[in-house]
């Protein structure tokens, strides 16, 4: 009976200064991200912006029903080459949007391609989009080659 | 006797309940004697203590309720600077210029004024700030010189001469700055009008100009071989197939032309920005050359 007693009047101070308030345990300063990161995708043009970008845009949707989806993701590049054609066109017109992508195929065939040339996309695919070629030098976006880029 | 002793017990461990309960209420947090954490002297602990943890922004916020009962250059100097740290250099700016006059961080709030305006990346203001007089603080004088002249690495304006500009900063980084002026007054760009024209003359040779030298054999290969099977199915009479490879040759070739043009750009942009982070990393190394302002 005593030693109940005394374990329960030791647990009752125990128990007191386990749920006291501790107000010497400082704050951690909390680590704010000012910067809202951009969700939207800058380097995609608006595919409707011209009747070419429509005409392209209907040819690569074909050509992705009938052969691409079949055949698989096989561009080692991000936009994919059929994306890349509809997004110049749109982004330049129909004759300078033929010339990126005729550049752009030349490029695809070349065997020794690489992240040295390239930087890299978090798909894991040759960041390389359209806006880098229209001649307009503002507008290019440099990243270096073998990073990851978004 | 048992039957006593054990109501001895009883009674003490009743006693110790009942002080135990008197005791908690007799510590325990009380209204009456609590602090007043809204009081301007309690905003002004908690806002140093933000500040010591580096937690500007919530620290800006406690200096701006404790100014607006108290006057204090150090603890307006310190909201200027919780400005400066985040990233808000206009309110930093507007800060440090209240302290201009009649405080005894006066040149400190000038030349704090003066790095909001470069850390901006706002050059035309800060080079205005630093030629004016009233602006320029005249106790770090060869600090803010040091930024006038880092400023012109930074921006695309043209660059003062070698006998101003190397004078500003200390010998021992004399070589690397001699480096970065000589870059960027020289840099190594590829003109896109001669790639462009190579590549007419003949294909590929504008993108080994620009150094993607495998880019340029693909496309020599690619239009050569198009060209071949023109010429070759034009001989054997396949118009068709003639036409349709000269097209094919044709798209290729001028494709190429103009991807020659396009390269030369990107390797210029690819200069251009190595040239700028090498700069920012090697000032950001050495903090800009600035003192470390102890209030």
């Amino acid at each position: 009976m005593t030693k109940f007693l005394f374990t329960t009047f030791f647990l009752l101070i125990v128990c007191k200064n386990y749920y006291a308030q501790t107000d010497w345990v400082r704050w951690d300063a909390e680590v704010i991200p000012y910067k809202i990161g951009d969700t939207t995708d800058r380097f995609k043009a608006n595919e409707n912006r011209n009747s070419g970008a429509g005409i392209i845009s209907f040819l690569r949707n074909t050509y992705g029903f009938f052969i691409s989806d079949l055949d698989g993701d096989n561009c080692p590049f991000y936009p994919s080459c059929s994306n890349f054609f509809v997004q110049s066109v749109a982004e330049v017109g129909l004759i300078k949007g033929s010339l990126m992508f005729s550049d752009r195929f030349i490029r695809d065939m070349n065997l020794f391609k690489s992240k040295n040339h390239y930087p890299i996309h978090k798909s894991g695919k040759y960041f390389d989009p359209p806006i880098n070629y229209t001649l307009v030098q503002e507008k290019i976006y440099y990243s270096s080659p073998g990073k990851v880029s978004d | 006797m048992k039957k006593f002793f054990s109501q001895f017990y009883l009674l003490l461990f009743c006693n110790y309940f009942f002080l135990f309960l008197l005791q908690t209420n007799l510590f325990a947090q009380s209204s009456s004697n609590e602090l007043n954490l809204f009081s301007p002297q309690s905003r002004l602990q908690f806002g140093n203590s933000l500040f010591n943890d580096k937690d500007y922004l919530r620290a800006s916020n406690e200096y701006r309720e404790y100014l607006k009962y108290a006057d204090n250059d150090t603890i307006r100097f310190r909201f200027a600077t919780c400005f400066y740290k985040i990233g808000r250099f206009q309110e930093a700016a507007d800060n440090f210029k209240g302290l201009f006059n009649n405080s005894n961080l006066s040149e400190e709030s000038r030349l704090g004024y003066n790095q909001s305006f470069f850390f901006k990346y706002d050059f035309q203001s800060f080079r205005n700030s630093v030629k004016n007089e009233i602006y320029f603080p005249a106790k770090y004088s060869s600090e803010v010189n040091r930024l006038f002249y880092i400023s012109f690495l930074l921006d695309n304006s043209v660059l003062p001469d070698t006998s101003a500009f190397f004078p500003a900063f200390p010998d021992s980084n004399k070589n690397e700055i001699r480096q970065f002026y000589f870059r960027k007054k020289f840099p190594e760009y590829k003109n896109p009008t001669t790639a462009a024209i190579l590549s007419g003359l003949l294909p590929g040779l504008g993108k080994i100009y620009v150094g993607e030298t495998t880019d340029g054999l693909t496309s020599l290969l690619v239009t050569g071989a198009l060209a071949f099977l023109a010429v070759d199915n034009f001989k054997h009479n396949h118009n068709f197939r003639g036409w349709l490879f000269t097209g094919l040759g044709a798209f290729f070739y001028a494709g190429n032309v103009y991807g020659s043009a396009a390269a030369a750009q990107n390797f210029n942009a690819g200069v251009k920005f190595n040239f700028d982070k090498d700069v920012k990393l090697y000032f950001e190394k050495r903090n800009y050359f600035l003192p470390e302002i102890k209030f």
